[in-house]
């Protein structure tokens, strides 16, 4: 069976071109023209992977993207025609997952779209992962602090899998981004960054002075057991 | 400017250039306005004490000599009388006469009897009474008379005793007069010139405190010119400065505004491109797709569309880019890497993965502080350039350099004439060459956002080789020093190679001086979250070439990968 993908973009020739291309790589796609109808359309349809433009009449792609949030864990990518720091870190730290630029290639949003639906889980997982009070099971695709579930979106996961994979070990932003977003060299550390504080707000007891997943200046991030 | 018109004075002054009209000026308006006001102040306070000191003077002088006098008159006369009354009686004494009379010191008394001459003092004798006085005073007219006696200021009062034949002579001195007159006037002198000093020390000071105001206006005009536009001076309490800092200001908002306007024009065209853009690159990535379905004139079509929107989407990008460095909201993202992997993924991004990357074994291991995305463009506008105009790369290096390390782009030429060397990288300008080669694929903008580019790392870009050669582009990294900051480079005496491009002009960016982000003691967050993700301070454009300093050839050669230069840990 086939993904969906849902479109979250105003620009009516832009999303008829998207289409054209997603479909031609085998997606079923879905179409909203508002963050409003998009919402409403999720609800009804969930699908696997939202396409969310950041420049939405109304309600705009940030506002989207958090309500989606409280809604799912689906995996989201924002589309952006600026790349200035501002946008990228505010539509990452609204919960998107990656992000791409316009104007894309359509093999490039192919493919982030392919990675994001990947790193569900890795074969060589094993099945329990526990540092301090946190508990990860990558076969279920849970995350447990002091007993209680605490809700990660699959990315978040993915780069807690990574972390709690290799205790103890520093793992770089490029290894990361290698290995939970399927980049090469030159991706966007800052996905890393905010993803990396997301979790911390989640696991640690303490966001501000994290006991768990440390930064390593100069050098990428590890988790102490 | 005004044409000027030979019957009108001011408009014959307005075309004289400012240096010939100088020499008009007076010498005193040579000096700045400080000076002026201090030696004004100086030569105020100079006139009022000394005339001041001339009234005092001469009032005390008069005063005390009209005193003196007086004193003197009144010895002279009960003298004279008692030598008088003396002398009157049977044989008298004269030597003990002249004892007995009340004298004060420094007085010496003469006496003339019958044509005889008596004197208290071997000094003062008959001679030394001035004859004009003496002959007078022997006629019997009673006088006095100023006059010097071995260069000391006496006085003598000559009183006629016709009675008795005889005449009495008293000799004053008035040395020590004198020398009152001459320590008061001499304090006076003093005093003057210490008012005048103190004159000139509160007009320097007062006119400092004038002018500081304008010392404020001058730097804050000074930081707009240099990039910073939102430079606004803060009114102060005084009615007058503050309508100066408000006028200032006003000039200032429409400055900015102006500027900011055109910059986002800029910016706002390229972003409104982006949607048409996106349209056409994914409708284009799908009619590709099904290239096979078509006929060998339609795909000819279709390549000529992909050739030529790849090229808009460039010139798109690259002007985003070129508004962001002139809004000054371009910022650097940093990672520390090391310089021979960042060289052979640049190239390899780049567009050029055949190329190997020739590193110096001096360098090699040597970590640099940049920003990836930046250097990526840097080397893929080179390698762009290369193919474009000088039939590819054939080349790439790294090699060490005193200021840090170098990045050597090699092509095949021909070589930029040293005309030019400066000129390409300038914003679409087109060599000579252009045309000749697949010049159509360039934007115009590529090598001058090198220069952007590498300039907001604080480094230098160039071009070197012979005419008719190749061409080397060299773009000269600053290695971080261990604390992570640009240390301005040492001057030398060695002068640009020719086609350098020293980073001047044009506006600086955000954070140049006191900007705590990405310094020392960062701020708590940042330092959590993005530890070596710096938004760094970057490199004013005013300072010149800019370009960092790294102590030793040698030194770097042997920092190792262990001890290559790291951000401090928290």
């Amino acid at each position: 069976m086939s993904s969906r993908i849902l479109l979250v973009e105003d620009d009516e020739r832009i999303r008829a071109s998207m289409r054209l291309a997603l479909e031609d790589e085998g997606y079923e796609v879905d179409e909203s023209g508002s963050g409003e109808t998009a919402l409403d359309h999720f609800a009804d349809q969930p699908s696997d992977v939202v396409l969310i433009d950041l420049m939405l009449p109304g309600m705009d792609g940030f506002e989207c993207c958090r309500q989606l949030r409280r809604m799912s864990a689906v995996p989201v990518i924002m589309v952006t025609a600026r790349t200035d720091t501002h946008d990228v870190v505010a539509g990452l730290e609204a919960g998107a997952d990656d992000y791409v630029t316009k104007p894309f290639v359509a093999k490039e949003l192919a493919a982030r779209i392919r990675a994001l639906l990947r790193r569900t889980r890795s074969v060589d997982d094993p099945d329990l992962l526990s540092f301090g009070e946190i508990e990860v099971r990558p076969d279920e695709g849970s995350v447990h602090r002091d007993g209680q579930e605490v809700h990660c979106t699959r990315t978040e996961f993915r780069l807690l899998c990574e972390l709690a994979a290799n205790p103890g070990k520093v793992l770089s932003r490029e290894q990361l981004l290698d290995r939970v977003w399927g980049y090469d060299y030159f991706g966007d550390g800052r996905l890393v960054d905010v993803h990396i504080r997301r979790l911390r707000i989640k696991v640690e007891p303490d966001a501000a002075n994290p006991r768990h997943i440390l930064t390593v200046r100069g050098m990428g991030y590890k988790l102490a057991v | 400017m005004r044409a000027p018109r030979s019957d009108n004075h001011n408009t014959t002054l307005a075309v004289v250039p400012r240096s010939t009209r100088r020499r008009w000026w007076r010498p005193q308006q040579r000096l700045g306005l400080r000076s002026r006001v201090t030696f004004t102040f100086g030569l105020g306070a100079l006139v009022l004490s000394a005339t001041l000191a001339g009234l005092t003077y001469f009032t005390a002088r008069q005063f005390i000599l009209n005193e003196r006098q007086t004193a003197i008159l009144r010895q002279a006369y009960v003298n004279a009388s008692l030598a008088r009354s003396s002398l009157r009686s049977s044989n008298p004494d004269i030597a003990q006469l002249l004892d007995s009379l009340d004298t004060v010191p420094g007085s010496r008394s003469v006496l003339e009897l019958r044509g005889q001459w008596y004197a208290t003092s071997i000094s003062v004798g008959e001679t030394a009474l001035p004859s004009a006085l003496r002959k007078l005073v022997l006629l019997g007219t009673p006088a006095t008379q100023h006059f010097a006696l071995a260069s000391t200021p006496e006085m003598v009062v000559g009183v006629p005793i016709p009675s008795l034949d005889a005449a009495y002579f008293e000799v004053f001195s008035l040395d020590e007069l004198s020398r009152t007159l001459r320590i008061l006037a001499l304090a006076l002198a003093g005093a003057a010139l210490v008012t005048t000093l103190a004159g000139a020390v509160i007009g320097r000071w007062a006119s400092g405190r004038v002018l500081r105001p304008l010392a404020q206006v001058s730097r804050a005009a000074e930081t707009i010119a240099g990039g910073s536009l939102d430079t606004r001076l803060v009114a102060k309490d005084d009615r007058e400065l503050s309508a100066l800092a408000a006028s200032f200001n006003r000039m200032a908002d429409a400055l900015q505004e102006r500027i900011e306007r055109e910059v986002r024009f800029t910016s706002d065209v390229s972003h409104e491109l982006r949607s048409p853009l996106t349209t056409l690159a994914t409708s284009l990535g799908v009619l590709e797709s099904h290239r096979q379905e078509m006929t060998g004139r339609s795909r000819h079509a279709l390549d000529l569309l992909a050739a030529e929107l790849r090229r808009f989407q460039h010139m798109v990008d690259d002007l985003l880019e070129i508004s962001r460095v002139d809004t000054g909201s371009a910022e650097l993202s940093l990672d520390e890497v090391e310089v021979g992997e960042l060289a052979r993924q640049a190239v390899a991004a780049g567009g050029a993965a055949g190329i190997a990357v020739d590193v110096h074994p001096s360098v090699a291991g040597v970590r640099l502080s940049v920003d990836k995305r930046r250097i990526e463009r840097v080397v893929a506008n080179l390698v762009a350039n290369a193919e474009q105009y000088a039939g590819g790369v054939t080349r790439v290096a790294v090699e060490p350099s005193p200021a840090g390390v170098r990045l050597v782009v090699a092509d095949q030429g021909p070589g930029v004439s040293p005309a030019e060397r400066e000129r390409v990288f300038e914003r679409f300008y087109r060599g000579q060459t252009a045309g000749q080669r697949g010049a159509a694929d360039g934007t115009g903008l590529g090598l001058s956002l090198v220069a952007e580019h590498v300039r907001l790392h604080g480094g230098k870009v160039w071009v070197e080789g012979e005419p008719g050669g190749e061409n080397r582009f060299v773009v000269e990294l600053p290695v971080s020093t261990a604390d992570g900051q640009v240390r301005p480079s040492e001057e030398t005496d060695a002068p640009f190679p020719s086609g350098m491009l020293p980073a001047v002009d044009g506006p600086s960016l955000s954070g140049v001086e006191g900007d705590p982000v990405g310094r020392d003691g960062g701020d708590e967050l940042d330092d959590r979250t993005q530890p070596d993700r710096r938004s760094a301070p970057v490199p004013d454009r005013r300072s010149g070439p800019v370009s960092e300093h790294q102590p030793d050839r040698s030194e770097a050669a042997r920092a190792g990968p262990e001890t290559a230069p790291k951000a401090p840990s928290p």
